[in-house]
């Protein structure tokens, strides 16, 4: 452990953040609202701080970071970066309660998207866009986009960037890990500009396509209307949020490649193929579903279940339907989807296709070696063996999700809460995902957890957006032994 | 620059190691799972896991694209069909190859454009072998490098107990100004590049630059006397070994060459005429004795056992040898090796890492000497004309810290500098370098900048 390498780190990942918050000031200043100097002390506490400690800090000799430290950064930067996160809705009065406050932060940065806010419309624009701004920081990854401009961390960036980036197998697109980082970003902004443009050109007002762009690229799902998309209600736009959630689900290495001139790689890709078709089936049993009972025309019914599922299963969190309303089976598919979440390397959450894909060919590959007690093999995607530690890695991190699931339940349950909304509270915390069911249901929000169940949440949260290893690694004994 | 590196043993790994601290592209394949990981935990390279013998994983390396291809497998083999593969690929990529089979290596026109096309063949033993004559020609010395052709040269030598240097600071010699010049120190683990007001200590390893002509005088005066050698014992009789007792057989010095293998034995001693072959194992105490180590001037350890030739060394030594000069594959024993005893240590692999460096360099770079593992470099460079380098007194450059003109190299002439001295284009310069110096003096060293 090199704590003053990771405290330089961090001071410089607040001071970047401090500074970050000058986009909702000049929106502030521009709209004229009320949370102008609420923003500039939130920039000179953050920024100032990070300056401070930076300074304060004595230089170590040496800047070589190992793995530990490595996610040391990672997990701290995140749980420190949702606490500055909350100074702006704090200091404006607009959510006065701290543990709100951080829960509707740390939401914005996780890409959770579950928020506390009763009336969003009467929220000042500068925080508006505020919260939509931590998803859009917080999806290709705050720790990524400072490999990405800071160019002092060599090896000691792969170490990072290992530890924040959502994928089982971690591939480099270019030979130096800053220039991996920038890539992704660069292909993250693109797609972003390309969504707002679309937005725009549909009629809808520019405030409203930069934050809610800002929210589905990283797969976040908070909406500046507290009936979210269901407030345009137009297929145009609902078409355009169900395209680009779908890209934000895949793997950004792909859309790296698509640029590059390899068109067909989306079908060509293995995990990526079997999660469209996944889509697409679930898309088809909600619609058959939800045709008849609630929806009276065949279109309405698709464009219904192709929005949630989609958003759902990206681990978004837009809604366009009160699915609350829907059948018992539409209901238990959109919480499975929940699990399931969206493809290894995108910015969604969940336990990811790729592991899903490999949990179930080492199942079968199980079954098969008791018919077969000599043969040789190995578990394969794409043609491409997997390693078997890859595998035995992919099995704790389902063995913890679903334990941590189930562990976070009781709690919820202990708290008070019914059984449907303790599960799809969790399971849309830990997923990434935002509204859930019950209590918690897609035209309700977060406000009505009782205080300890919000910091189980927040934590639910964290766990989730870092793939468990990366903060449960903290909170093992084992680690701070020297 | 973009450099595919086709193997991860220690050779390419410590050639990727410098090359991703330069901030180059770096593509490293191997086909060891466990070697790949090792490189993905350690360095900022790309990797990919997979034969670099096949051309869809060298399409994969983006081979189009890069401007370099060293092969540096274990495997001649294989690092000529990389080539072979790089040059169908990519028609305009440097190709750097290492290869070990001397009957290869005999086959001159084998690596032209009109077969391979390999730019650059590197041949570890036959650098090592050099390494191995120089440090004999200097026997005080633990490292020699030879620069401009051998006119100055780079000496590195051990500051013992009974050595005048100790406690004395760089600026005190005086009268030495513009005949010889500290350019580095490594003390412990550590490498300084000095400046006037450090001191010289016991265990220090002095790295110096003279020139060839005035290196007696100089090591009269440090009390590290050149005696001449004539009498040498070689240990192992493996590649290296037999072609150093080739070498040798040339000379009229004494040499003998101790080898376990009875069918190596017969084959070597029918083709040396003044060598002595004996048969036997270089570990044994007695056959040592038996064949007067004592009166030995050189012990040469080069089997292909790291830790054995670290033991015949130190029983050499304490048998009463001179010398000894050891072969270590493994680069992370080299640091520790001074410390237990050993003077001299030899690597085929820092060779080998060595000469591919040397090559890779672009620009007006010549050559380069990686001293003490791998913390610091000797570099040889021209002096460009639209450099900011020259027609200034050096006292008044404004040099990188932790880099040294060690000498310059004008023509006929050798400057060993002092403050007042001044470069001029065309000149050659010896340069001292921290690692992490190298790619802010190369960039001094090619362009000039005009804006701030």
């Amino acid at each position: 452990m090199h704590l003053n390498v990771i405290a330089r780190f961090i001071s410089i990942l607040i001071f970047f953040l401090g500074l970050s918050m000058v986009f909702p000031l000049l929106v502030s200043i521009s709209y004229g609202d009320s949370s102008t100097s609420a923003f500039l002390l939130s920039i000179l506490i953050t920024s100032g701080l990070g300056i401070i400690s930076y300074i304060g800090i004595r230089k170590n000799e040496n800047t070589y970071l190992n793995h530990r430290d490595g996610i040391a950064i990672v997990t701290i930067g995140w749980v420190i970066a949702g606490l500055f996160g909350a100074l702006p809705f704090l200091f404006s009065g607009t959510i006065p309660n701290f543990t709100n406050a951080y829960f509707e932060s740390v939401s914005g940065f996780t890409t959770t998207g579950a928020s506390i806010l009763n009336h969003i419309e009467d929220m000042p624009k500068g925080i508006l866009l505020w919260r939509s701004q931590t998803q859009w920081l917080g999806g290709m990854g705050i720790i990524v986009l400072s490999i990405a401009i800071l160019p002092f961390l060599g090896v000691g960036g792969m170490q990072l960037y290992k530890a924040e980036i959502p994928s089982p197998i971690v591939d480099k697109l270019k030979p130096r890990i800053s220039e991996t980082a920038k890539t992704l970003w660069k292909v993250y902004l693109l797609i972003t500009v390309v969504q707002i443009i679309l937005l725009f050109v549909g009629g809808m007002s520019f405030f409203d396509c930069v934050c809610h762009a800002f929210c589905t690229m990283p797969t976040g799902g908070f909406s500046t209307r507290s009936a979210s998309i269901a407030y345009f209600n137009t297929p145009y736009f609902d078409a355009i949020f169900i395209v680009f959630m779908l890209l934000a689900g895949i793997n950004f290495s792909l859309h790296y490649k698509l640029f590059k001139g390899d068109i067909r790689i989306f079908g060509k890709d293995p995990e990526c193929r079997i999660f469209l078709v996944l889509v697409a089936l679930l898309i088809l049993a909600v619609t058959v579903d939800v045709f008849g009972p609630i929806y009276h025309s065949l279109g309405s019914a698709f464009r219904y279940a192709a929005f949630q599922v989609t958003s759902i299963i990206t681990t978004t969190g837009f809604v366009t339907a009160d699915y609350e309303q829907w059948p018992a089976l539409s209901r238990l598919i959109l919480l499975i989807c929940m699990f399931l979440g969206a493809m290894a390397g995108s910015t969604g959450g969940g336990i990811k296709t790729m592991r899903i894909i490999l949990l179930i060919k080492h199942g079968y590959q199980e079954i098969f070696r008791i018919i077969h007690p000599h043969a040789v093999t190995t578990v394969k995607l794409g043609g491409k063996p997997i390693p078997k530690d890859i595998l035995s890695s992919i099995w704790g991190f389902f063995i913890l999700y679903i334990g941590l699931f189930i562990v976070a339940t009781l709690i919820m349950t202990c708290l008070g809460l019914d059984m449907i909304s303790a599960i799809s509270s969790v399971a849309a915390s830990i997923g990434n995902i935002g509204p859930g069911l019950g209590i918690v249901g897609p035209v309700k929000n977060y406000l009505s957890i009782p205080v300890v169940g919000k910091w189980v949440l927040i934590f639910c949260m964290l766990l989730g957006r870092l793939e468990i290893y990366t903060v449960i690694i903290l909170l093992v004994p084992e680690y701070w032994r020297k | 620059m973009k450099i595919i590196i086709v193997g991860a043993g220690e050779v390419g790994f410590h050639i990727a190691s410098r090359l991703s601290n330069e901030n180059q592209d770096v593509v490293l394949i191997d086909k060891d799972p466990q070697k790949i990981k090792r490189i993905t935990e350690n360095l900022d390279v790309q990797t990919l896991l997979g034969s670099g013998t096949s051309p869809r994983i060298l399409k994969d390396s983006g081979i189009e694209d890069a401007d370099m291809l060293v092969a540096a497998t274990d495997s001649d083999e294989a690092n000529l069909i990389s080539c072979l593969l790089a040059r169908n690929l990519n028609k305009y990529i440097v190709k750097i190859a290492r290869v070990r089979n001397k009957e290869y290596l005999e086959e001159k026109n084998l690596f032209g454009q009109e077969h391979l096309g390999i730019d650059r063949i590197i041949n570890p033993q036959s650098v090592m072998v050099k390494t191995i004559i120089n440090l004999m020609k200097v026997p005080g010395a633990s490292e020699v490098i030879d620069f401009s052709g051998g006119r100055v040269k780079l000496i590195g030598f051990a500051i013992t107990k009974n050595s005048p240097l100790i406690g004395r600071q760089l600026l005190s010699f005086k009268e030495l100004e513009g005949k010889l010049l500290v350019g580095a120190i490594a003390r412990g683990d550590q490498v300084i590049i000095p400046t006037g007001s450090d001191k010289i200590k016991l265990d220090d390893l002095v790295y110096i630059v003279a020139r060839n002509n005035e290196l007696n005088h100089i090591f009269e005066l440090f009390n590290i006397g050149e005696e001449g050698f004539r009498r040498v014992i070689i240990v192992g009789a493996g590649q290296t070994g037999a072609v150093l007792s080739d070498e040798l057989d040339k000379t009229k010095i004494s040499a003998k060459i101790i080898e376990k293998d009875t069918e190596i034995c017969s084959h070597l001693a029918a083709k040396l005429q003044r060598v002595i072959v004996i048969n036997g194992d270089g570990t044994d105490r007695s056959l040592l004795q038996e064949e007067n180590i004592k009166d030995a001037d050189f012990m040469v350890a080069i089997t292909g056992d790291d830790e054995s030739n670290v033991l015949i060394s130190l029983l050499a030594k304490k048998l009463g040898v001179k010398r000894t000069i050891t072969r270590v594959g493994k680069l992370s024993y080299v640091p520790i090796l001074s410390d237990i005893g050993i003077d001299s240590v030899i690597s085929p692999r820092l060779s080998a890492v060595r000469a591919i460096l040397q090559y890779i360099r672009h620009g007006k770079i010549i050559t380069v000497a990686p001293l003490m593992g791998e913390q610091a470099e000797a570099i040889e460079a021209e002096a460009l004309e639209t450099s900011d380098i020259v027609n200034v007194p050096l006292s008044k450059l404004k040099f990188p810290k932790g880099a040294i003109v060690g000498a310059i190299v004008r023509g006929e002439e050798i400057i060993i500098p002092r403050g007042d001295s001044i470069i001029i284009p065309k000149d050659r310069l010896i340069i001292f370098a921290l690692d992490q110096i190298v790619p802010k003096l190369e960039k001094l060293l090619t362009v000039k900048l005009e804006y701030f």
